[in-house]
């Protein structure tokens, strides 16, 4: 699609109040969209619906693009009508998290919106919207590709492991498997915004970083019998399990602060009938560490620890350990453009800047492609609740979905206005810390199967 | 000839002419507790004893035991008759060593005075010129398997070999003559009543056990350390992992101690030790638990990163009574104290060493009342001294009487009857082969 340049200049400053002027206008039908993904939450991967409401939009807003990418994940692509330059990504994820006892779970998966990424998606397609207005969109050099994304949420790891066998995806988080297809390739800057539930009296909060992590999926193999009548013959391995669960944690007294270290999973299977043995026990579990070092020494102490439990009772124990996501690196430059909107819309005392060591403790595929180009993550106020719990929900839908919405948009018109001097800028100042084939060697190399037979 | 009948009479009058000199005895070893491979004192004075009773002892056996034979009229087989030197390590016990805590918490003292007793009736000569073969009387140091570190220095310096004293007596060839052996133990478990027959107890390994970690200071660098009191708390844990494995038919214990738990508080501990006993009533299900603590003990060192030192110590062997002696023994216990007065029990989950001589000999290690309180704790006292020392020296010498009496016809028929399961040589190879040690690295 290419828009026809109609219009006389206008300043920046114009550029985005029309924007804006767009976003405001159709406000109603920006939040109804994500309201729309809140009542048809799907997790990572299986996000068919919410991919289909996306495609239709895309599609209604005449955006030329390509779906399937990664299993769900749509890449939509409108050129700016000022000549070429940079290719900016604004980025929504497409999954929800599977938490059953959420008001808007889905009653049959259990599926829930428990992270606000329905409003990512509103908020990805309403700044589209914005730009999209035509005396904008004219003015822009380069290219906007609306990215909704899959599976940011690292969970259900033992679905995805066996996605990763039918040859699916190679890697289990949705950005990680989209830089590896190179559908991140001809993209030069990236952005998006999260909601948060902990902001305060602040609006937007951008800066600090995030945890890497890697992740484990732990089988531990027993020998099944009679509970009450030959338990002798038996090898427990719930009980393998609960023996390295405790390990764990008798090495959390050697984390280091400073590594923001956290090591948490769940058991999957902890036996097949209470009247037997259980010799099938299975754990989900993440690693998680401020620097990649300290999560491969965390993962090593933690394979450790899997290792004795299997001795520990004489079970058979197979950890594969699957790359997680890298910390998050957001580029300065970036987000400052952002701090100066955010700052415009709402007000320096509502605009929180996080040292850049500050350490939120939870893991982000953005922390990916934040090795590999520009790009940032703030955070958006609106929620309320702890993350990830069933009290995760939006309250404000103006600051979850319109503000990010129009500060994004004006963060894409700050970078490709006026030749797209902005977007060249950070492009130039940016020196990523992997190429896309170092990051995917270094992932690759993260992958890995051990297997330990503590009876041998 | 007089018949056994007569003979024990005569052996009952003898005792109770003696009756408080026996219970003076046992008081006395009371007052004068001595722990295991120590009792100089209580040793000394069963020789004063033997000696005064004609017979010759010799003394020092296994550092402080005892024997003294005394022979009947003509040819038959040995049969020792055995009491316990040694004492408990119980410091809140009412009659405990204020200096050494050592105390009298299983009934001891009042085995060596039953002994006494019956060696006072046996070696009358109205008696003895009617019995067969030779009555050897023992006292035997250490069955209380305590003080592990003490007995290993010991053991280190040549002094002994085995942890326990009957072990150490069969290794020095003090039952290489001896046919068949018995013993009468105090009990305080009213369920026994007062004389009880019981069947088989636990046998036992010990380990000694060390978690070498890294220390650092526990505030500044925790990261810096690795924690060897984790690693025997994750290795207590590991052995209840493995509780339901173990059959109730086995009777396994494992029941570890830590005898060091850390340097300072302020220090990550890098040095911690355990002692444990691995209890079964088979040899099979003693090597079985033994190697499941083995395991367990490894992945608490493999759960934090230490190393562990496991050492393996012979302990008892799992005791098997003849079925015939405790027969003959049961009814002498109804002619002492009615039938309605003979208990009986089956398996007992404690260990003996006479454990170990029933695996070479026929043997029989019943009970005697007279006791009250938790057997090894500070409540077990001896309330009923008649019982526990005039009718359990009788009983003693009711049972040699019966044995080597009548041309030692019983004595040499279950002799006879029975093959031991392992000969000596066999029994010490088997408990040098036991002993092992292993460094195994966590990290």
């Amino acid at each position: 699609m290419t828009t026809p340049n109609l219009s006389p200049k206008l300043s920046i400053e114009e550029l985005k109040k029309r924007a804006c002027e767009t976003i405001d206008k159709r406000q109603k039908e920006i939040i109804d969209l994500a309201k729309q993904v809140l009542a048809n939450p799907e997790a990572g991967f299986r996000e068919f619906k919410t991919a289909q409401l996306v495609a239709q939009k895309f599609q209604e807003l005449g955006i030329q693009h390509q779906d399937g990418l990664a299993v769900t994940g749509l890449k939509g692509r409108i050129p700016g009508g000022a000549g070429s330059g940079p290719t900016v990504a604004v980025i929504g994820e497409l999954d929800s998290l599977v938490v059953t006892e959420h008001p808007h779970a889905d009653p049959v998966t259990g599926a829930a919106h428990a992270c606000g990424h329905h409003c990512q998606i509103g908020m990805m397609l309403g700044a589209t919207m914005g730009l999209l207005t035509p005396e904008v969109i004219s003015q822009l050099s380069g290219q906007i590709v609306p990215f909704a994304v899959p599976a940011e949420e690292f969970i259900e790891v033992e679905q995805r492991l066996e996605m990763r066998d039918q040859g699916k995806v190679e890697f289990l988080g949705g950005k990680q498997e989209l830089i590896r297809l190179g559908e991140f390739d001809d993209i030069d800057i990236a952005m998006m915004c999260h909601t948060a539930s902990d902001m305060g009296e602040r609006k937007f909060a951008m800066g600090g970083t995030s945890n890497g992590h890697v992740v484990k999926f732990v089988r531990y193999t027993g020998v099944g019998a009679h509970a009450g009548s030959l338990p002798h013959r038996g090898v427990n391995a719930l009980n393998a399990a609960s023996f390295a669960i405790q390990a764990i944690n008798s090495l959390r007294e050697t984390h280091k602060a400073d590594d923001t270290v956290r090591i948490h999973g769940i058991m999957t299977r902890g036996g097949a009938a209470v009247s037997a043995v259980p010799s099938d026990v299975r754990l989900e579990w993440r690693v998680r560490s401020a620097t990649p070092n300290a999560v491969v020494e965390n993962s090593i102490a933690v394979d450790r620890c899997f290792r004795a439990g299997a001795l520990a009772v004489g079970a058979k124990v197979n950890i594969t350990t699957i790359p997680g996501y890298l910390p998050m690196r957001h580029d300065t430059k970036l987000q400052d453009i952002f701090r100066r909107i955010a700052v415009d819309l709402v007000g320096e005392s509502a605009t929180l800047v996080m040292p850049a060591r500050r350490n939120r403790g939870g893991s982000t595929d953005m922390g990916d492609l934040s090795h590999i180009m520009p790009a940032c993550h703030p955070y958006t106020a609106g929620a309320v609740g702890p993350g990830h719990s069933s009290e995760y929900v939006i309250t404000d839908y103006e600051s979850a979905v319109i503000n990010p919405a129009k500060i994004m948009a004006m963060v894409v018109i700050d970078l490709l206005a006026d030749g797209a001097k902005q977007a060249k800028e950070v492009k130039s100042n940016h020196r990523p810390l992997l190429t896309k084939n170092a990051y995917v060697k270094f992932q690759r190399e993260r992958a890995e199967v051990a297997e330990f037979d503590g009876a041998a | 000839m007089p018949s056994k009948e007569d003979l024990k009479h005569k052996a009952a009058e003898i005792i109770d002419a003696k009756a408080d000199d026996l219970v003076t005895i046992a008081k006395t070893i009371l007052k004068n507790p001595e722990p295991g491979f120590r009792e100089l004192k209580t040793a000394k004075l069963v020789a004063e004893q033997f000696a005064a009773l004609g017979m010759q002892p010799r003394n020092g056996l296994a550092i402080t035991g005892v024997r003294a034979d005394a022979s009947g009229s003509s040819p038959g087989p040995t049969m020792a008759v055995l009491g316990e030197l040694d004492s408990l390590i119980v410091g809140e016990h009412p009659h405990a060593d204020p200096v050494t805590n050592a105390a009298h918490a299983c009934g001891h003292h009042c085995q060596i005075a039953m002994m006494i007793g019956a060696a006072m009736a046996l070696t009358n000569n109205d008696i003895v010129q009617n019995l067969a073969g030779r009555i050897a009387f023992m006292a035997v140091p250490a069955e209380e398997y305590i003080e592990i570190e003490f007995r290993d220095g010991l053991r280190q310096a040549g002094k002994i070999e085995f942890l326990g004293g009957k072990p150490e007596m069969v290794r020095l060839g003090e039952f290489d003559d001896v046919h068949l052996a018995m013993m009468l133990h105090t009990t305080s478990n009213p369920a026994e009543q007062q004389i009880c027959i019981s069947n088989t107890n636990n046998g036992s390994v010990a380990k000694r056990i060390q978690f070498i970690g890294r220390a650092a200071h526990a505030g500044g660098a925790p990261h810096l350390g690795i924690n060897a009191l984790n690693a025997a708390m994750m290795a207590m844990t590991a052995i209840n992992f493995n509780r339901e494995t173990f059959r109730d038919e086995d009777s396994i214990r494992v029941h570890p101690i830590i005898t060091k738990g850390g340097e300072a508080v302020s220090a990550v501990p890098a040095d911690v030790r355990m002692e444990t006993f691995v209890r079964g009533r088979s040899l099979e299900a003693l090597m079985d638990a033994n190697a499941k603590v083995d395991r367990a003990l490894r992945a608490g060192a493999m759960a934090v990163g230490a190393d562990v030192k496991i050492q393996t110590i012979p302990g008892y062997m799992p005791l098997q009574q003849h079925k015939g002696m405790a027969e003959i023994f049961r009814a002498n216990a109804v002619d002492l104290v009615g039938e309605d007065n003979v208990g009986y029990v089956n398996h007992r989950g404690g260990s003996t060493d006479m454990g170990d001589i029933s695996h070479l000999m026929p043997v029989i290690h019943p009970y005697i009342g007279g006791a009250v309180g938790l057997s090894h704790g500070a409540t077990y006292v001896i309330e009923d001294y008649s019982l526990a020392v005039i009718k359990g020296a009788k009983a003693l010498a009711y049972m040699v009487i019966d044995m080597l009496g009548d041309n030692a016809s019983q004595g040499n028929s279950i002799v006879g009857g029975q093959r031991p399961d392992m000969t000596i040589p066999e029994y010490l190879k088997f408990m040098r082969n036991l002993a092992s040690e292993e460094t195994f690295k966590g990290a």
